[in-house]
């Protein structure tokens, strides 16, 4: 039970950042001008309709009391209602998860797929020419924008050749078929984040191969990836995992660009939407909604230390 | 974990996926069988691109366009609607006759139409519908145009009678062109929200909120059966995904098209086809009239004549459209193509003016530009350099669309903007005190559109509204730049999209791949 009390003081770390994340988002989106039924209104907007509408969406609440319903809500599990088109929230968010989902565990696998070979070739290889293109390569993938890659990918795969669509998304009830559409936008979004792990994962297997028992195992006479596999993997996992947990609001942001270039109904493209509609109930649950993620997910890199590293035993400061 | 083996089997596997996904064809639009001249049964599906979703489904608590495009004329229906070609039609009124003060309309209500969910239409159902726009409360965006009525009643099981305070010759164009004119069900109205229910061709069926709305045909419709089974509204915020979908066959249609210079790629292209018309708008330099050097009309006036307006259209607006010179666009009772040459360009006289204005050695001027509309920012840059010609410094402030509405439209607070005024025929935001550009004479513009409203004839109501337009053109107001067309690039072989933006629905009655009955031809629909 050693592990209780440390594990406790994370989970009260985890807490305590989402009521402050909470706070920061309900300030910050109060602050912002133009109001929401400004917006509705449009054109149309006389001063007694605003102030009509103001009402009626309970904006002209003292802003405590406003937060209050919010955070209150949340923890009891309700979104809250949408201020412009007055339906709950989860309607909306629930669909667009299960598209962004999907897409980035699909742009963590294309990353994983891309970086770990291609980062173990060049490590292994780095004194000869291979190596270095690779890492020229990976180079490449850092610096052209994920857009342009979209964009590239769409012409090429789309456009001139019609494997793939070009964009949209048909809804999971159309079946595992769906999965065509999320192909072209996972390995836009995974080719960047693969070219950043790629360079983690270099670094990690390089640092194994200068290692001691490294080079004990290739003295007992193991060809070198049998040997790294054996014995490198945990320690090259660790890092990688710290890397991705901390990639994924990355990847969360990288989704809503991708979203974009490639028309699908996720949480970015829904983001977006609300942002520019200052829908603002759905920007405050969307981001605490991925600040929950992120925050949860290193919580549980965190704890996942344990296990793959037996000297993570006592308590860490 | 990965190893070698493994990295080479995903690797199959995702080829696998790619290739035998990728054999079936994107994006169906089936051919609806047709016989000579004969309606045939709906079939096949037509998607439609557009750029702005629907924020909510009910047209009568929202006056957003979006709401309009997919439901009005297709899932609604009006006593009268606007056709294509700008005139006030007929639909579930089978006629309508005015008493001789022309202060009551009686209208004949057409038998044997159905709501889709099997409800038949009666004339309370119309009386209804009516009071449900001036009832307190109402939410209507529209509802303050119905100011005149007094009373709404059926007068027989197959007639409405409906009575105004004073004759009003806008009242049946307004009944057609807005929500005000929306027939319910009354037995459907809670869920109007969710599920819309109307008379129309087609019929709600669901939607993705901000990615795309379904409509199916109806199958008890009192017209001519639609052309296509289901239709869908798919919705793109970036213009080049629109096109790409266009081209790559995922869509048939884009309505509206946004950049008007993207029309060149679909131009000499034997598989598209380009349809353009006049809409309502009228893109235009707002001018503060409360703000400093722009008080003074000579000022305003220089600013007109400094600014080439034909230019503009042709690089903003890619030519597609009227130079306009007065709130006024083709198509109004009360249009004449004279406003556009009341300020022709003239940078010479442009400074003379502000030398006998007080400013011989310019002035300095802020232009805000409400960044997602790309003629705006476009724009912008243009008459900078107009204005920088004759000595008129700008700086240029571009910001977010709510930004735009609560700085400028609510709070009065800036010198120039640009913005499309997309209502049809608002000379009334001239009589309006207080509206954002702060026109001192809304008073006198008032008097004669209210005396050209309540005139019996429509050459009355023209006159006082020519009036009323002379006047605000030779008090320069706003810089009126031009009314741009809507333009619909369409898949060759599609037929029965409307030839304009007259009406803010995308009116889909006729729209096949078949043939098109002469009769909606001649209203505007294209063949």
């Amino acid at each position: 039970m050693r592990w209780l009390l440390p594990v406790t003081r994370r989970l009260g770390i985890l807490a305590a950042s989402l009521l402050a994340a909470s706070l920061l988002v309900f300030a910050i989106l109060a602050a912002l001008p133009g109001s929401p039924a400004q917006v509705i209104l449009g054109t149309q907007a006389t001063p007694q309709s605003v102030a009509q509408l103001t009402r009626q969406l309970g904006l002209n609440k003292p802003l405590p009391a406003q937060y209050l319903d919010w955070a209150g809500g949340l923890l009891a599990g309700h979104l809250g209602n949408s201020y412009i088109s007055s339906q709950p929230i989860s309607g909306e968010l629930g669909p667009a998860v299960a598209v962004t989902g999907p897409l980035i565990l699909g742009a963590i696998f294309v990353s994983v797929l891309i970086a770990f070979p291609l980062g173990m070739a060049s490590a292994i290889r780095s004194d000869k020419p291979s190596g270095t293109a690779i890492t020229a390569i990976g180079q490449l993938g850092i610096a052209i924008p994920t857009f342009v890659v979209g964009l590239l990918l769409t012409k090429a795969f789309a456009l001139m050749t019609h494997l793939l669509p070009a964009t949209g998304f048909p809804g999971w009830q159309a079946g595992p078929g769906a999965l065509r559409y999320l192909v072209l936008p996972a390995i836009a979004l995974g080719i960047a984040e693969g070219a950043i792990l790629l360079r983690f994962v270099r670094a990690t297997v390089a640092e194994v191969l200068r290692s001691d028992y490294y080079r004990t195992a290739r003295a007992k006479g193991l060809r070198p990836m049998r040997a790294l596999w054996r014995h490198g993997t945990r320690n090259i996992l660790i890092p990688l995992i710290t890397v991705l947990g901390l990639e994924i609001g990355g990847l969360i942001v990288g989704a809503i660009v991708v979203e974009n270039v490639f028309v699908l109904p996720g949480v970015g493209s829904l983001l977006l939407y609300s942002v520019s509609d200052r829908d603002l109930l759905v920007v405050q649950d969307i981001v605490m909604l991925v600040v929950a993620v992120v925050l949860v997910l290193n919580f549980l890199v965190d704890v996942s230390y344990r296990f793959l590293d037996p000297r993570v035993g006592g308590e860490r400061a | 974990m990965v190893n070698r083996r493994s990295t080479g089997l995903a690797a199959l596997v995702l080829t696998g996926m790619v290739l035998t996904a990728g054999c079936s064809s994107s994006g169906s639009s089936g051919a609806a069988s047709t016989g000579p001249g004969g309606s045939a049964a709906p079939a096949g599906t037509l998607t439609i691109g557009s750029s702005a979703a629907p924020p909510s489904l009910d047209p009568t608590s929202s006056p957003s366009a979006a709401i309009d495009e997919v439901l009005d004329y297709n899932v609604y229906q009006h006593l009268v609607q606007l056709s294509p070609n700008g005139q006030v039609v007929p639909v579930l009124a089978s006629g309508y006759a005015w008493s001789a003060d022309r202060k009551t309309i009686t209208f004949t209500i057409r038998q044997g139409v159905k709501f889709s969910n099997g409800d038949p239409l009666t004339a309370a159902d119309v009386v209804y519908s009516i009071k449900r726009v001036v009832a307190p409360k109402s939410g209507y965006p529209y509802a303050s145009l119905m100011g005149t009525l007094t009373s709404v009643k059926e007068t027989s099981p197959t007639t409405v009678a409906v009575t105004l305070s004073q004759p009003d010759q806008e009242w049946l164009y307004q009944l057609a062109a807005y929500s005000n004119g929306v027939i319910l069900d009354p037995g459907a109205v809670s869920k109007i929200a969710t599920g819309p229910v109307g008379t129309g061709p087609y019929e709600y069926k669901s939607q993705v909120t901000n990615y795309s709305a379904t409509l199916a045909a109806n199958p008890d419709y009192w017209g001519s059966a639609p052309g296509f089974a289901t239709v869908i509204f798919r919705y793109f915020t970036d213009p080049t995904a629109e096109d790409s979908a266009l081209l790559s066959g995922q869509i048939q249609v884009i309505d509206d098209l946004q950049n008007p210079a993207d029309a060149a790629q679909f131009e000499n292209n034997p598989s598209f086809e380009i349809v353009h018309g006049p809409t309502d708008g009228k893109i235009q330099l707002t001018l503060n009239n409360a703000s400093g050097p722009l008080k003074n009309v000579l000022v305003r006036q220089a600013i007109s004549d400094a600014i080439n307006r034909q230019a503009i259209l042709a690089t903003v607006g890619g030519g597609f459209g009227t130079v306009i010179g007065s709130d006024t666009v083709p198509g109004d009772p009360w249009y004449s193509s004279s406003y556009a040459q009341a300020y022709p360009y003239n940078p010479a006289k442009a400074r003379q003016l502000l030398t006998q204005a007080g400013y011989p050695n310019g002035l300095r001027l802020t232009l805000t530009l409400p960044q997602p509309y790309a003629y705006a920012t476009q724009a912008g840059p243009l008459v900078d350099a107009y204005l920088k010609s004759v000595g008129i410094n700008v700086t240029d402030k571009v910001v977010a669309w709510p930004l735009w509405l609560s700085q400028v439209f609510e709070g009065k607070d800036f010198d120039m903007t640009i913005i499309d005024h997309v209502e049809a025929r608002d000379v009334a935001n001239y009589a309006t005190p207080g509206y954002y550009w702060n026109f001192a004479g809304t008073s006198r513009v008032a008097a004669l559109l209210n005396a050209g409203n309540a005139a019996p004839t429509q050459a009355g109501q023209v006159a006082e509204y020519t009036d009323a337009l002379k006047m605000i053109t030779a008090d320069a107001v706003n810089v009126w730049l031009y009314n741009p067309d809507v333009i619909t690039v369409a898949k060759t072989g599609m037929k029965g999209l409307p030839t304009s933006g007259h009406s803010e629905s995308f009116n889909l009655e006729y729209a096949t791949t078949g043939t098109v009955p002469a009769s909606a031809t001649a209203q505007g629909f294209s063949s």
